[in-house]
């Protein structure tokens, strides 16, 4: 290729096209408060979570409302199993921030919400000695299921991940009231280390002091994958350049429509000749090599 | 609510035939490609892709969308690849769809626009081309959306060279959109689409600065219906041209307004991206509410619309 391509081309690019993705009105199963301003939504949707990964997300929308009008983007957290072992639902978490999810907070069981998805790419299957998870604040949230998938504890949609030797979680939050799920995380079996800015759980600072820690311990091994505000992010993935360590980022970009058709969600990515070009993050993304995006 | 097999859809738009009146509006169906997993693409009326230049064009810089009361500003800047990789790699998509594409272009001059028109001459799988001259997003973008002469001008010599049927987008953002129209179609258009977005801004007051990265943007959404509908009126009163509403568009209800105020057919926006099968939806029960009116055809329920005698 010669002239760089300054944009975002369907055919020859292969991102990941909404083609799996299914819209329903469905009905609020359980909305339960987590923590600080921190919910968890239960949804009814066997033909969406039958396919969903870790790493991809859906679109919910307060149905029937113009105020707000559009869906939000919200990660998956886990999939409902029943009792008969059959996938037949999926859980999102979510935090307090605005207009949206404000008012999705005060649903209850038997409200409805429009949904859509699976969307976006996925947190990389590859087979790794060492999982290193990095949450800040509310983007724990994808890592429930990845932790699960990568313990051999759950798999999803049709993949099949080879079990990691160690999976990790480094967890930082502003302070001990917005922690979600801690106790779940550990039950899965992973090692969970927590930090908080201002001490009141785990160690005083930053979480980036925690991975820096556990590179310490294990030799720079293993792979690295992050979420959180975008300062956080980028702290990461320049330590895991340091180190060596590959490092993958899920972005957060403000969506209107998560199909790749608004050219809303735009990230300044790199690419193979050195330019940087605007990706949707809806179809290219959410989940990025950090050495690829320009923080 | 049943199909009726009986009430006739077809749309005629100058020399333009779409077997429905529903069409996905410019900049809100990406390529379609995007949307064939979640919409039976063969059921649309017609397919707008999104808006190509004659040089590729990166777009404005984040934040590119914020969402305001019952709408949305947006900020994209025309991001695209240009005509060259639109002709090299979407169109061999659209060739094997059976829904007419019409291909929407903006030219910085007159002449980019004649040039475009002629570079997409006979190639299979345009229906029509829409010419983008309303975008509120680039610089002098809607110069000639605003001046009745350069309308003319734009619309007459793309007319001139393009073997196939010529659409003229109106923006909004004038005093006296009957003009504009009247412009467009004794120039030649087959058909004017209107509107496009509504010049707007989103504020942070305690920032003292502008939500969106490009300052201002263009308004669409369901809060722009009363002014769309206002125009594509206007727009019949002074022109017999086919007109194609937009904006705001979401619902059934929506269609059968915009249908009775003098439009043929319309393009759902917006409403793509928050309720991405509503075109489905409305397909269903489009039969029906034309034969509510008593009609047989969506022909007979065009631009019937009365005004009332003030009552004081
Ligand atoms: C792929 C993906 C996955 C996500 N997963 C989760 C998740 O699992 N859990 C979770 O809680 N959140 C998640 N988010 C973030 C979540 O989508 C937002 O927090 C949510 O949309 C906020 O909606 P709201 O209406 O409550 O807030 P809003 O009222 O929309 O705004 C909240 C804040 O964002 C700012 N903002 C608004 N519009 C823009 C814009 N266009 N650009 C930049 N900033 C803007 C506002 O100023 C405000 O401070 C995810 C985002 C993405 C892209
Ligand atoms: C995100 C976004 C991108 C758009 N891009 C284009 C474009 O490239 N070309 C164009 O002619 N109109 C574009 N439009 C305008 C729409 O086609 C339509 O005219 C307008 O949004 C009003 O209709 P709606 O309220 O149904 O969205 C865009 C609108 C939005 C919201
Ligand atoms: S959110 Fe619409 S293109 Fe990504």
């Amino acid at each position: 290729m010669t002239a760089p391509v300054t944009s975002h081309d369907a055919s020859h690019a292969q991102p990941h096209f909404a083609d799996g993705c299914q819209f329903a009105k469905v009905t609020v199963a359980a909305n339960d408060r987590l923590a600080r301003d921190t919910y968890r939504l239960r949804v009814t949707f066997p033909g969406l979570a039958r396919r969903i990964v870790p790493g991809q997300f859906v679109m919910v929308r307060l149905a029937g409302l113009n105020d707000p009008l559009l869906g939000r983007p919200l990660a998956l957290y886990d999939t409902v199993v029943d009792a008969a072992g059959q996938v037949t639902g999926v859980e999102v978490v979510y935090r307090v921030m605005g207009k949206a999810t404000a008012r999705l907070s005060q649903y209850q069981a038997g409200q409805s919400v429009e949904l859509w998805g699976p969307l976006g790419n996925a947190f990389s299957p590859a087979a790794t000695e060492h999982l290193i998870m990095v949450a800040g604040g509310i983007g724990h949230t994808p890592f429930m299921a990845l932790a699960k998938e990568f313990l051999g504890v759950r798999s999803y949609g049709q993949r099949r991940v080879e079990r990691a030797g160690r999976v990790t979680l480094c967890y930082g939050e502003r302070s001990a009231e917005y922690f979600a799920a801690v106790d779940a995380f550990r039950a899965t079996g992973l090692d969970v280390r927590l930090s908080s800015d201002d001490g009141s759980l785990g160690h005083h600072g930053r979480v980036t002091d925690l991975l820096r820690q556990v590179l310490d311990e294990n030799g720079n091994r293993g792979r690295v994958v992050c979420c959180g505000p975008e300062v956080m992010m980028a702290a990461v993935a320049r330590l895991a350049a340091e180190r060596s360590v590959p490092c993958q980022v899920s972005l957060e970009t403000p969506m209107a429509c998560g199909l790749g058709i608004c050219f809303s969600c735009v990230a300044k990515v790199r690419q193979a000749d050195g330019t940087y070009d605007y990706k949707r993050t809806c179809v290219e993304g959410p989940i990025f090599d950090a050495e690829k995006i320009e923080f | 609510m049943t199909a009726s097999p009986e009430i006739d859809l077809s749309v005629e738009l100058g020399r333009l035939r779409l077997a429905n009146p529903i069409l996905v509006a410019s900049g809100t169906f990406g390529y379609a490609r995007e949307m064939a997993g979640i919409v039976d693409l063969g059921r649309l009326g017609g397919i707008l892709p999104k808006t190509i230049t004659q040089q590729p064009r990166p777009g404005n810089a984040p934040w590119r969308t914020i969402e305001t009361t019952g709408g949305m500003l947006n900020s994209i800047g025309l991001d695209n690849d240009g005509i060259e990789a639109f002709v090299a790699h979407h169109l061999p998509y659209f060739v094997t769809l059976t829904t007419p594409i019409i291909v929407s272009i903006a030219g910085k001059t007159e002449d980019e626009f004649v040039e475009m028109a002629r570079r997409l001459r006979d190639l299979p799988g345009i229906a029509a081309l829409e010419l983008n001259v309303s975008c509120p997003n680039v610089s002098a973008g809607t110069d000639f959306g605003k001046d009745p002469v350069k309308c003319h001008h734009v619309v007459a010599g793309v007319r001139a060279v393009a073997t196939q049927p010529v659409i003229a987008k109106l923006t909004p953002n004038v005093s006296d959109i009957g003009t504009l129209a009247k412009a467009a179609g004794e120039a030649g258009a087959d058909a004017i689409s209107l509107i496009n977005t509504v010049l707007g801004m989103a504020v942070d007051w305690k920032k003292r600065r502008p939500l969106l990265g490009n300052g201002m943007g263009g308004l669409s959404g369901p809060a722009i219906k009363p002014i769309a509908l206002r125009m594509v009126y206007q727009a019949a009163q002074a022109t017999r041209t086919p007109l194609i509403g937009i904006g705001g568009i979401a619902t059934l209800d929506d269609c059968m307004e915009f249908f009775v105020a003098g439009a043929s057919a319309v393009q759902i926006g917006t409403a793509n991206f928050y309720n991405p099968t509503c075109t489905m939806t409305i397909l269903d029960g489009l039969p029906g509410a034309i034969a509510s009116l008593g009609a047989k055809s969506l022909h007979e329920i065009v631009g019937t619309l009365t005004l009332n005698p003030p009552k004081c």
